[in-house]
């Protein structure tokens, strides 16, 4: 699965931008979150690996603004590997590895939509970003 | 002869401290972590393990609280003796003579409360960094000063002790939380309705874990302490052996300290509190001692604690042992939740391991406790003398309605029963919202019928073991007058107002 933030600007706003593409390249997207009013919209979406590159070119063609990057940022110097964060997670996206470290999935973080571990780590290394 | 052999015997079957600081000395000492030992007894039996083996050594990183450490500045010209202080922004005790004060690690900063704090500013002057100094006084004739104010790094201090008087807690308990919302504690974040739990300890790597019945340890036992060497000195408040939740309390030398192992932390909503790296070597003095460093996380058990019932004695759901804690997830009322960790095992090991070079390059020798810790004493709750009030004191009958009743007979029960608050519940008694007057006087402007359209379902609510002060938090943090009181199945049992509490606690 690949994570992804679309951006509709103004004026494609009111479009079924999204439904379209699910129907013309009939793959699933799922929809974590997303964000609309009149001014635009942001939706962060899971893509099948496969098709990705399809469908992000689809998206990108009808004027969508395609980001895909991490949506948290661990200060590693700050993290003690306690594990304060892994609980809180909803999606998986924290696990813990055979020696009790801590590790992150960025492309299965919710971010700044989420946070729910950001303030429980106790020395503040964690950051969302968008 | 047989004597003799006898001796030889039980000779072999000992090893004296100074014996083991002779190897240390002599670069032969054989030092394995905790976790090393217990694999050892296992593949080749107690007797070869305590042949083979002279130390092992012990780790724990995790928020203690109980921590702080004392500082003496130096005499300023002309002379202050400090009656309040405050290093960052965060106040500092003054507990002592002019000059000396205590920097305490819960302590937050005025400025940055909950996210600065004493543990931070330990870390910072650790780390070498420069400090702000405030400090004011009343004056007197040998200390005229009344004033202070300067910038200080450690260098800069005579002292800089870490003095912290409870300690590296043996074991300690799982939390969770029962209620419909988020809780912030000293366990860490708690999600609503049990969905996740939070536990503290490095379980079979815990120093006290590992000599249970305090044989080597007590006051003078030199240890690892924030990555520096430090000594027990005593037991540690709330010593509590009976119930295997030992403390110590300990100093050490913060100029040699690294802050690796030394964090300042901030428990969102709770406070601030300093994580201490703390390691205990336990000398391997007979078979008995190895009996008890073989103790396994399996072995380690710990309740299971509902921390959304405010009080002291907090309802149990389980038991549960450290291996079930360490692999991540435990099982709560049938249901597997994500269980985290607020300790790090990953630097408690590096604690084991750091003490265990040290050993091995004669960096470190042991020493024999000059009082070992009591393994008899309790731990006593508060004496109070006076009581604090609970829910369940002041609990009054609910009027209920049920939610298809028509708005104009919720209203006319609100007049007969001269109450501002009518609480919706369904054929079991179970609550399903509430609404007050002044829903209902609104309901009436914008001609509403039934009372489906506009009760409030999101409803805060308490239980009558509540701590009344815990209450009226509620009802001021939700701006609302009143809460409906349930029991476990969500039956409603009462009701409390502000008008009750204010009563109560105002009169």
């Amino acid at each position: 699965m690949v994570r992804v933030l679309l951006k509709f600007g103004k004026e494609i706003v009111d479009k079924p931008i999204t439904s379209k593409i699910i129907l013309e390249q009939k793959t699933p997207i799922n929809i974590l979150a997303a964000h609309v009013n009149q001014e635009g919209g942001e939706i962060l979406a899971e893509i099948d690996s496969a098709s990705a590159q399809k469908v992000l070119q689809s998206f990108r063609e009808q004027g969508v603004i395609v980001d895909v990057r991490s949506l948290i940022e661990i200060d590693s110097d700050k993290c003690t590997d306690c594990g304060a964060c892994y609980s809180l997670c909803p999606v998986d996206a924290i696990t813990l590895q055979e020696d009790n470290s801590v590790e992150f999935d960025k492309e299965k973080c919710l971010g700044s939509h989420c946070s729910l571990c950001v303030n429980a780590c106790p020395t503040r290394g964690i950051r969302p970003i968008g | 002869m047989e004597g003799l052999k006898l001796k030889e015997k039980k000779a072999n079957n000992k090893r004296t401290i100074s014996e083991i600081n002779k190897k240390i000395q002599n670069g032969d000492a054989q030092v394995l972590t905790a976790e090393e030992m217990k694999e050892l007894v296992d593949s080749s039996g107690v007797q070869v393990a305590f042949k083979e083996v002279d130390v092992v050594t012990t780790g724990t990183f995790g928020a203690m609280c109980s921590s702080g450490a004392v500082i003496n500045i130096g005499h300023t010209d002309p002379p202050i003796k400090i009656q309040r202080a405050w290093i960052n922004d965060v106040e500092v005790c003054h507990p002592g003579a002019a000059v000396d004060l205590y920097i305490g690690a819960t302590v937050m900063s005025e400025k940055e409360p909950f996210e600065y704090g004493g543990g931070h500013v330990i870390e910072d002057l650790i780390r070498g960094k420069e400090v702000e100094l405030r400090a004011t006084a009343y004056g007197t004739d040998c200390y005229p000063r009344t004033k202070l104010e300067t910038t200080i790094t450690k260098d800069d201090l005579n002292q800089f002790y870490l003095l912290n008087f409870r300690n590296c807690y043996q074991r300690y308990v799982c939390a969770t939380n029962s209620r419909d919302e988020i809780i912030y504690t000293y366990m860490g974040k708690l999600l609503p309705h049990f969905h996740n739990a939070t536990y503290s300890g490095a379980g079979a790597l815990n120093p006290l874990m590992n000599d249970p019945d305090y044989e080597t340890i007590g006051v003078g036992t030199r240890i690892f302490l924030g990555g520096g060497q430090g000594y027990v000195i005593g037991e540690g408040t709330q010593h509590d052996p009976g119930n295997k939740m030992g403390t110590i309390m300990v100093q050490g030398d913060c100029k040699n300290m690294n802050p690796e192992f030394m964090r300042g932390a901030s428990y969102t909503k709770y406070g601030t509190t300093l994580y201490v790296g703390m390691g205990i070597p336990i000398p391997i003095l007979n078979e008995g001692i190895v009996e008890k460093v073989a103790i396994r996380d399996e072995e380690i058990f710990t309740d299971v604690m509902d921390y959304g019932v405010p009080r002291r004695n907090r309802p149990k759901l389980r038991k549960v042992n450290y291996k079930e804690l360490k692999s991540g997830k435990i099982v709560i009322n049938d249901r597997s939740v994500k269980v985290s960790s607020l300790s790090s095992l990953k630097k408690a090991r590096t604690v084991a391991e750091t003490l265990k070079d040290w050993i091995m390059n004669g960096q470190f020798y042991l020493s024999s406790p000059s009082q070992t810790l009591p393994i008899d004493s309790t731990f006593k709750p508060a004496k109070q003398t006076r009581e604090v009030n609970f829910v369940g004191s002041i609990i009054q009958k609910a009027v209920t309605c049920v939610e298809d009743e028509e708005i104009k007979a919720v209203a006319q029960r609100i007049i007969s029963h001269s109450v501002n608050h009518v609480v919706v519940v369904d054929a079991q008694g179970k609550l399903k919202g509430i609404v007050t007057s002044w829903d209902i006087t609104k309901a009436v402007a914008e001609d509403k019928k039934i009372l489906e359209e506009i009760l409030v379902r999101k409803v805060v609510t308490t239980t009558p073991d509540e701590p009344l002060e815990a209450a009226s938090r509620k009802i001021v943090q939700n701006r609302i007058s009143a809460l409906p009181v349930i029991d476990q199945e969500k039956r409603v049992v009462g009701i409390v107002t502000s008008e009750d509490i204010t009563k109560l606690i105002g009169g």
